[in-house]
């Protein structure tokens, strides 16, 4: 699977237009979600209408009818007897359908560690036995058709997990560990972002979950299990140097080479993203420049500093060299 | 009739008086209650004036809070503008949720309460008028100071919820989180002083023959938003003071690293945030009860099923906290508990809504700009309602939570729970406080446009919503098809606040503040008492009341009332005063002798907020000072209160005779003491909650607590204290010769309180507690700090007493003087055994 | 419209201040405020829309050593994006 070189300003079909992605699931745990929202909607609607027809009633009715509304009796039937039952019907459905979404963790399921840091997302995939095999950022690559389970954390404050074609959301929380199941039922992909409130440009803290046919999944599993290539041109070996010498490493790492900080997001195959700065910008040689040049002015406060001073051919270095990372 | 106190009611009878009432009377009463001139207006205690000020300040803070939410929203016109900056966006947001939902909604309940609630039961005034006059100021002067912090960019940032990490000093090293805390905790101060006034109120001030039955629906909401903010309020004082003390002292509360847990705030701020709701929303639903039937013209249908829902809905209210919690990862138990009570909480305002309806189907509507408010305030409520419905099922709330179809949801519920029913009051008691009514031509526009406004803002924001967009997001990105929603979504926002301002012209226009006599009265014709025609010391004399509507029922009651053909025509001691009644059946019991204007609460409130202004910028010398002054202003104020007047009885009508003084457990004041020991025993049950909590999450980092001997010490101490304080009251039983005695025992009882804290102290410290390392060093902590509080409260009451005893200002054999002091320390004794007794006890090495 | 429809979606704005893009507000390169109003592209090349075009698609063959890298945007598209800049005048 290509990803490609160039991607709309957002590829993010998840997140992008119509219809409302909560409308529209893209896997059974968001599916029989939407059934719910679904239900509940016809619901208000149906209710809103009843009590605005006795309001109307109240007010213009024939006095007959306005009599039968006006006693305590109504209160009765409208007030307590009707929600009761609507009520406990949709309860006793809706946690039945809660514990089905939100049954055990089954053995077999792939298991990916999700992060969520001050404003980005660090991705690991795990084996059986929890070993990290791949790191990652900002983009979560799954299996089509089969039930992953993303284990949310995060690294400092509360962050919130939501891919609504997928999912509902839930917290990444310091200090815990929180299970969510998602499955996509055929390749795509699909954008999710930070729901909950973390300070500074939490707007601007998106990703994308890509979903694979099984075999592609396979192969790109295989393909990232080897150091990305080394850089092939001259201005790229600059920029790897530049990369090492300017400090890049001391919060990237990329595979294979010494630059194995840990504070920023892993850059070993950033070429291949589809979106810079965590979703926001499209990942291309211009928008790559921009982002290590004065990233700041992109996403105010985030954690790259901006380096400005670096000379303009130095960034164009660097970006190559990145670029290349694929 | 069964009586209550041993009163007969068929003393009622007696009224109305005949005769002609002596000359002199009308014109004593007008001096006591003068109105004030200049300067006197910063002093005025009297709730005529307090609680139009009240008003006008939350709907100050009304419109601030609505300017940043329509600054907002042009910054959410259209997709990556840059009206706001990210950070001034996130202060902008904070402070709009912050300020409607603490300086807007609450105080502007609480506000409705204390300008209505004297004229509604008849009472001359509330019972503590210093204390609202405390509690108004220090609101005021804090909110100011709080609003602010927004021009110097230090405002708060973090959310109106202030989860931390992210508000802890690791991720908000700025003061602007402590700004925060400082804004709240004037409005926890200023709550829970006007929520012991309304709770002493209600019950005590009540007009003869106004049984609970015969109660106004508002008199009633406002008893249960009382009692609600006296649970749930102190939840958010212990989570700011826990918070606060986390980012001064660095006391791991939330820290997981550190055994803390993030999810502990969330617990603390939902149980009382949720609650917060319905504190904001039943006072509203009781005026619209009230309104509703005038309106109709006609008795409200159901009024003790409306009462029931009331009382129930406060009592469901509790368990629903945790549905803020559904997407934390909550077990599937827990989740299924508060996911039913949050449905169950809509039967109560589903009971509401029907007897609003009923109401206005048995009556006859009269179309005017009140009538329209409160159908736009049933369609708008029971949206927000029914989306709430839909919130409250967990799964469909995994996809809403945080998204925009809550903001929705929120606006929908408190817009129509609150701030329609809000404009219908306005329309509705202005004529109680104005020379002129408001306009109905305007009124209509300005109906028109909030109605329309609201909805064109709001309506879409569900969809929003369902399209993924979260909440608190400065700005979004193209091609994400929220462009469209959102530009409509700002047009709204904008004609709601067009319907603003013209209620703002209207109110320029047509509002003559008549806070005494020459108000427009009774304009729609209503039915009960405070409607009667007042002047500042509310009504010529106070009514017997027969029904839930007296003006109605007795057509002459009016006339009487001002010819002091009642209770209490005029000033029997010379001071003000006002009858207090029982609780159940508002048989008279005795005169209160009511305070007067005084400097001293104002003085107080700003020594308060100077407190704590000055901590928050870090000038500790210059606060310290305040604080001091704020302590020596409320104690001097205090020195004015409880002097027995010369005549023991006193007739207040129709030879009736009650007592001008009394103790024990019928005082008002002994009532406002247990009010008060309860809003401190909930903040102790909160820090055992806390406790547990954190040794539920990870006991990695506890230690073993201090050997039995200091347990023993410690219990032994307070029990002596407790027999200490016991003792003083009886000594003082036995006559002037024990009076000394009487205070020596109290000052022994606060020393020995302190002394049971100290030791329990040093014994931890010996045990090697230490307060940054572990959940357990600071819960232990904060459990101490509050028995250190306490115990120096206990102190300086001593100090109090005994200056007042000193210049033989102590009434002798009972005296309220050494009661209140006596038993507060009972109580601390009783905390400061518990406490300890519980964290040694438990977990148990002991 | 077309034009900016282009520059947004190629992220132009993260190196240059474009007026009319609200977001990002990139200071890396030089702002393009006015630039319909500029004489040169570059400093170097006349200011023509053709040149325009192919400096926007590849301006390191135009000019060796600068920043800004060849954009991957056809040539229709760049000349909507050029078309853009020439509304840009000076205020």
């Amino acid at each position: 699977m290509q990803p490609l070189i160039f991607t709309r300003f957002m590829t993010v079909e998840g997140l992008a237009g119509w219809p409302p992605p909560v409308f529209d699931p893209a896997g059974p745990f968001a599916g029989s979600i939407t059934t719910l929202a679904w239900v509940l909607t016809g619901m208000a609607v149906a209710v809103l209408a009843i009590v605005l027809l006795a309001i109307w009633t109240a007010l213009k009715g024939r006095p007959a009818l306005r009599k039968r509304l006006g006693g305590e009796r109504m209160i009765w039937i409208g007030g307590v007897a009707f929600p009761v039952v609507v009520l406990t019907l949709l309860l006793i459905w809706g946690l039945s359908l809660t514990s089905g979404i939100s049954k055990p963790i089954a053995g077999t399921d792939m298991r990916i560690r999700v992060s969520g840091e001050m404003w980005w997302w660090r991705v690991s995939y795990l084996d059986g036995q929890g070993r990290e095999i791949l790191r990652d950022a900002n983009e979560i690559h799954i299996p089509a058709g089969q039930t992953v389970a993303l284990e949310l954390t995060s690294a400092d404050v509360i962050h919130s997990f939501w891919v609504p074609r997928l999912s509902g959301k839930l917290d990444m929380i310091p200090g815990r560990t929180n299970v969510m199941r998602i499955q996509a039922d055929k390749p795509g992909v699909y954008g999710g972002q930070c729901a909950e409130y973390c300070g500074g440009p939490h707007a601007l803290m998106g990703f994308v979950v890509v979903a694979h046919t099984p075999e592609d999944f396979g192969r790109w599993m295989a393909s990232r299990q080897a150091p990305p290539p080394a850089p092939a041109t001259n201005e790229a070996r600059r920029g790897a140097a530049l990369f090492a010498s300017a400090g890049c490493a001391a919060c990237h790492a990329v595979a294979g080479t010494s630059a194995n900080g840990l504070a920023g997001p892993d850059l070993s195959y950033v070429g291949a993203r589809r979106t810079l700065g965590a979703g926001i910008l499209p990942n291309n040689r211009g928008a790559m420049i921009g982002w290590i040049g004065n990233s700041q002015a992109i996403k105010p406060a985030n954690r790259m500093p901006a380096y400005t001073m670096l000379p303009a051919e130095d960034l164009k270095a660097i970006a190559v060299y990145l670029e290349g990372l694929k | 009739m069964t009586s209550e106190t041993g009163f007969d009611p068929k003393l009622y009878d007696r009224f109305p008086t005949s005769g002609a009432r002596p000359r002199g009377e009308l014109e004593e009463l007008e001096r006591i209650w003068c109105a004030p001139k200049g300067w006197q207006y910063l002093t005025v205690v009297n709730n005529n004036y307090v609680g139009i000020y009240y008003v006008g300040a939350a709907f100050l803070f009304f419109l601030l809070a609505g300017i940043l939410a329509l600054v907002m929203r042009v910054q959410l016109a259209a997709p990556l503008m840059g009206v706001l900056p990210q950070e001034t966006y996130n202060q902008f947001f904070t402070m709009h949720g912050t300020v409607m939902m603490f300086l807007f909604a609450v105080p502007m309940v609480e506000a409705l309460g204390i300008m209505l609630l004297p004229q509604m039961l008849s009472a001359r005034d509330l019972p503590f008028p210093r204390l609202s006059a405390y509690a108004f100021w220090a609101y005021l002067v804090g909110g100011l100071a709080f609003f602010s912090s927004l021009f110097v960019g230090l405002a708060p940032n973090g959310g109106w919820f202030m989860y931390p990490p992210l508000t802890s000093t690791a991720y908000s090293p700025g003061i602007n989180t402590d700004f925060w805390l400082l804004g709240i905790g004037f409005i926890e101060i200023s709550a829970i002083a006007g929520a012991i006034e309304i709770v002493v109120g209600v019950l005590r001030t009540r007009a003869p023959g106004m049984t609970l039955d015969k109660m106004p629906i508002f008199a009633w909401a406002m008893l249960v938003f009382a009692i609600m903010i006296i649970i749930a309020f102190p939840a958010v004082i212990l989570g700011t003071l826990l918070l606060e003390f986390e980012r001064a002292f660095n006391w791991p509360f939330f820290d997981p690293t550190r055994g803390g847990d993030p999810l502990l705030w969330q617990h603390l701020f939902w149980f009382f945030g949720h609650p917060e709701v319905y504190i904001i929303f039943l006072p509203a639903a009781g005026l619209v009860s009230m309104m509703v039937a005038m309106v109709a013209r006609t008795d409200l249908v159901g009024y003790r099923l409306v009462v029931l829902a009331l009382l129930a809905t406060g009592f469901i209210s509790f368990g629903v906290w945790a549905h803020h919690m559904f997407t934390t990862g909550m077990p599937t138990l827990s989740v299924g508990f508060f996911s039913a009570a949050s449905m169950a909480v809509s039967v109560p305002a589903g009971i509401q809504v029907f007897a609003w309806i009923a109401t206005l189907a048995v009556g006859k509507v009269r179309y005017n700009t009140l009538a329209l408010f409160i159908i736009g305030t049933l369609i708008i409520f029971t949206m927000g309602g029914l989306t709430g419905v839909m919130v409250a099922l967990v799964p469909f709330d995994w996809q809403a939570h945080d998204s925009y179809f809550i903001v929705a949801h929120l606006h929908y519920v408190l817009i129509g729970g609150m701030v329609f029913p809000m404009f219908a009051a306005f329309y509705h008691w202005a004529p109680m406080v104005s020379r002129r009514a408001l306009s109905e031509r305007l009124g209509k526009w300005v109906f028109g446009l909030m109605f329309a406004g609201m909805h064109i803002a709001f309506l879409p924001m569900h969809l929003t919503g369902m399209m993924g967009m979260p909440r608190r997001v400065y700005t979004y990105l193209p091609d994400r098809g929220w462009d469209l929603p959102n530009l409509i979504s700002t047009v709204g926002a904008f004609v709601l606040a067009a319907g603003i301002a013209l209620f703002v012209i209207d109110l320029i226009r047509n509002v003559r503040l008549a806070p005494g006599g020459g108000n427009a009265g009774n304009i729609y014709g209503a039915g009960t008492l405070e409607w009667l025609p007042t002047e500042l010391y509310s009504t010529r004399s106070i009514p017997v009341v027969k029904s839930r509507q007296p003006l109605w029922d007795d057509p002459d009651l009016s006339k009487d009332v001002e010819e002091g053909r009642y209770f209490l025509p005029g000033s029997v001691t010379g001071n003000r005063e006002t009858i207090v009644t029982s609780p159940l059946m508002a048989e008279p019991q005795y005169l209160q002798i009511m305070p007067g204007p005084s400097v001293w609460p104002l003085l107080s409130a700003v020594f308060t907020a100077g407190f704590f202004l000055l901590l928050t910028v870090q000038a500790y010398g210059a606060g310290l000072v305040s604080g001091v002054l704020a302590i020596l202003a409320v104690l001097r104020w205090m020195w004015e209160t409880d002097r027995p007047v010369k005549q023991p009885f006193v007739d207040i009508g129709a030879g009736i005779n009650v007592p001008t003084y009394v103790t024990g457990t019928s005082t008002h004041g002994w009532w406002a003491m247990v009010v008060l020991m309860i809003v401190i025993g909930m903040i102790f049950l909160m820090t055992v909650f806390s406790y547990l909590y954190l040794y539920g999450r990870s006991t990695r980092f506890w230690i073993d607590p201090p050997d039995a001997v200091s347990l023993a010490l410690i219990v032994g101490g307070a029990a002596l204290s407790a027999l200490l304080a016991a003792g003083s009251r009886r000594a003082l039983l036995k006559g002037d010769g024990r009076k000394r005695l009487a205070i020596w025992l109290l000052i022994l009882a606060s020393i020995v309180i302190s002394a049971v804290t100290f030791i329990d102290y040093r014994s931890w410290l010996a045990a090697g507690l230490d307060p940054e390392a572990s959940g357990q060093g600071a819960v232990i902590h904060a459990f101490i700090g509050l028995q250190a509080c306490l115990s120096g409260i206990a102190l300086l009451m001593a100090a109090f007493v005994a200056a007042r005893g000193a210049r033989n200002f102590i009434p002798v054999p009972r005296s309220n003087v050494i009661d209140l002091p006596a038993i507060f320390i009972i109580f601390t004794a009783a905390l400061g055994a518990a406490g300890p007794g519980l964290v040694r006890l438990f977990p148990g090495t002991l | 419209m077309r034009g900016k429809a282009v520059i947004e979606k190629a992220a132009c704005a993260a190196c240059h201040a474009i007026p009319g893009i609200k977001w990002p507000q990139g200071e890396l390169g030089p702002s393009l405020d006015g630039f319909a109003d500029q004489g040169m592209i570059a400093g170097r090349f006349s200011n023509r829309p053709d040149l325009l075009v192919r400096y926007i698609r590849n301006a390191p063959s135009m000019t060796p050593g600068t920043a800004m890298p060849a954009m991957p945007i056809s040539e229709g598209e760049a000349r909507d994006a050029a078309a853009y800049l020439y509304t840009l005048h000076d205020r």
